[in-house]
């Protein structure tokens, strides 16, 4: 099955421009997560493919073929959305049928694929049920059964789990991995979500403003981010100021650590995961800080440590760790080297930062 | 025997509490109820009452006999339900059209919106001169027509109404469609983006589930048009012919010019029977159109 590539894609309202000549390829087989604040283009990208919202420039392509301009009911794509979007007075194997009886299926197969279908989301038993007899998590199993029914050549998420609680969404989420990788079908999907994000994309792209800040697999883009933008919006993160000397750089309690990249253009400061620094109590004069607050997580303690006027997060794993009590001097361990960040981009990042 | 009376005396409280909350609850409703009967229900009971009442105040069926053996009043029962039931068909598929244009964007959509409840705030009366203007022989439209060489129908006091029908059409269309827009625009857009995706075009998508997801909306305005059409006075003695002539004609003629009020009851009577026959066929097309769907669903 071929891939999508978008180029140019540019949606222009009165004013405002949702989108700004965004380029993007989603190979074949691979899931792609858009990830933004709201309003950063994101949903009207995914619109723009579904044929939902129309681009008011740029084009679409499915491997050789252009396809924006297509109605959305040729494009043979499945969609999810958030609110469910199930057929209200439809069962759900109505639900299901319908975009089979659309391609005109002979009613015997309808039947097969759509048992097949529910088989995948295990909602074989409710196949008589109307949406509003489901719960939210039922419902969105039936949206996504209702979307790989028809066999799509793309998958399109629209923050499906954004309405689901916490646990649910988890183990959703982990489900709709496993079948989009047993499938194989190229997808995009968007969310402002950071955690599901990383857990399902195999590439990221980060959004703002109508436009892609940076893009890259999970790992790399959460180790090595190029923009300040993407260091705090994937996770949390320590900009600390540092005075560079040379390919050196200084901490402000005194540390000297070598940076990865110190010769980027317009550096923000460097990066430090709050999971990177450790901590271990000081005394006398030899400490570079002092714990100013504490929150105990269970899987871990966050502490924001005070040194010198910088305030530095440090969260330390695990359970067998004695907590340390607020007002206790502390010296910090950065990681062995630096990673330098640059300021937001096309100065629209810096707003937000 | 000390235990049977306390028994007893228990039962006996337990009964004047339950009276005592009876004698709540329908003091709680008189005033919605209470209303109700006493301002729709003694009318329709005086009424249908009077409809079996001679002149003199006598118990009699000879306003029934009269009715049902005289061809003018059964044949303006059958034109005065034709003269409803021919607007609402006619109005609702332009409504219901029209309701699902206004859905989407389109530039000049505003202005259309305001222009299309135009007919709103025109009285039925003023509604029929207006056809009349246009249609009758010598109106605007065969004037325009005759030197084509086009000679229009009769439309204007024609034996199908058809000049009534129009006005009463023309008269409705904004109120269905106000009606049913608003239960169109109730539907949530992504279900029916999920329909398009799914390989539904903007046809499938009105008939596969706007219209079934609006129907509540559809049948309140089958039923107000239906309604005021069916006792429209004013268009049909306008714009109708001299024969026949739909009862709401023939009840203000006896009524007002004769002061035969006793078959005035009895033609408002049999109208509104009518009426409702014509509502329960309604309803159970619609329960047979849409349990259908159910029904083929759950089995599957």
């Amino acid at each position: 099955m071929p891939g999508l590539s978008i180029r140019g894609l540019t949606k222009a309202f009165d004013q405002v421009r949702a989108l700004d000549g965004v380029d993007l390829e989603v190979p074949d087989g691979q899931l792609v997560t858009l990830l933004g604040p709201s309003g950063c283009g994101k949903t009207t990208l995914l619109r723009s493919v579904a044929g939902i919202t129309d681009p008011t420039e740029g084009g679409i392509w499915l491997g050789e073929r252009r396809i924006d301009g297509m109605p959305p009911e040729r494009r043979n794509f499945g969609m999810v959305f958030q609110s469910y979007a199930l057929f209200p007075h439809m069962s759900v194997f109505k639900n299901l049928a319908f975009g089979l009886e659309m391609r005109r299926l002979p009613r015997s197969e309808i039947k097969q694929r759509v048992a097949q279908a529910l088989h995948l989301v295990d909602m074989e038993a409710m196949a008589g049920r109307l949406p509003r007899q489901l719960s939210g998590g039922q419902q969105q199993r039936v949206a996504l059964a209702r979307a790989i029914v028809i066999e799509p050549d793309v998958l399109l998420f629209d923050e499906p789990l954004s309405n689901l609680d916490a646990k649910l969404r988890d183990s959703l989420r982990d489900q709709l991995r496993a079948l989009q990788r047993r499938l194989g079908v190229t997808s995009i999907y968007v969310t402002h979500d950071q955690v599901e994000a990383m857990a399902l994309a195999d590439e990221i792209v980060i959004m703002f403003s109508g436009e892609i800040v940076e893009r890259g697999d999970p790992v790399s883009l959460y180790r090595r981010p190029i923009f300040r933008f993407t260091a705090e919006f994937l996770g949390r993160t320590n900009v600390i100021e540092a005075r560079l000397d040379g390919d050196r750089c200084r901490l402000p309690w005194g540390d000297e650590r070598p940076v990865e990249n110190s010769t980027i253009d317009d550096p923000a400061g460097v990066a430090i995961r709050p999971e990177d620094i450790a901590i271990s109590t000081a005394n006398g004069s030899d400490h570079h800080g002092e714990i100013v607050e504490r929150m105990f997580l269970g899987a871990g303690t966050n502490y924001v440590v005070d040194a010198g006027g910088v305030r530095v997060r440090v969260n330390v794993a695990g359970t067998q760790n004695a907590l340390i009590d607020i007002g206790t001097p502390v010296r910090l361990s950065p990681p062995k080297s630096l990673h330098l960040l640059r300021r937001g981009h096309h100065g629209s990042a810096e707003a937000l930062a | 025997m000390t235990a049977i009376t306390e028994d007893h005396t228990r039962r006996a409280m337990a009964k004047r509490d339950q009276w005592a909350r009876n004698r709540t609850i329908l003091l709680l409703l008189l005033p919605g109820a209470g209303y109700l009967l006493f301002f729709f229900g003694l009318p329709l009971l005086r009424t249908v009452v009077g409809s079996f009442t001679s002149l003199d105040g006598a118990f009699t069926f000879d306003l029934w006999v009269e009715l049902f053996n005289e061809p003018v009043y059964i044949d303006g029962l059958f034109f005065s339900l034709w003269l409803a039931i021919a607007p609402t068909v006619v109005a609702l598929v332009i409504s219901v059209l029209l309701a699902a244009l206004l859905q989407a964007t389109f530039p000049g959509r505003r202005i259309f919106g305001a222009l299309y409840r135009i007919p709103l705030v025109v009285p039925g009366i003023v509604a029929a001169f207006l056809i009349m203007v246009m249609l009758d022989r010598g109106g605007m439209l065969s004037r325009i027509a005759e030197p084509l060489g086009i000679d229009l129908p009769r439309m204007v006091r024609d034996e199908w109404g058809i000049g009534a029908i129009l006005a009463s059409t023309w008269k409705n269309i904004p109120f269905m469609t106000l009606i049913i827009g608003g239960a169109m625009s109730a539907i949530n857009r992504d279900v029916l983006h999920a329909a398009r995706t799914l390989g539904a075009g903007r046809l499938t998508v009105l008939v596969r589930i706007q219209l079934p997801l609006a129907l509540p909306g559809i049948s309140a305005a089958v039923l107000l048009t239906f309604i005021s059409s069916l006792g429209s006075y004013a268009i049909p003695n306008l714009l109708g012919p001299a024969y026949p002539l739909p009862l709401s004609v023939h009840m203000y003629e006896q009524g007002f010019r004769r002061g035969n009020w006793p078959i005035v009851y009895a033609m408002g009577t049999l109208l509104s029977v009518a009426a409702i026959f014509v509502l329960l066929a309604y309803y159970s097309l619609i329960g047979r159109l849409t349990g259908s769907h159910a029904r083929r669903g759950s089995r599957s």
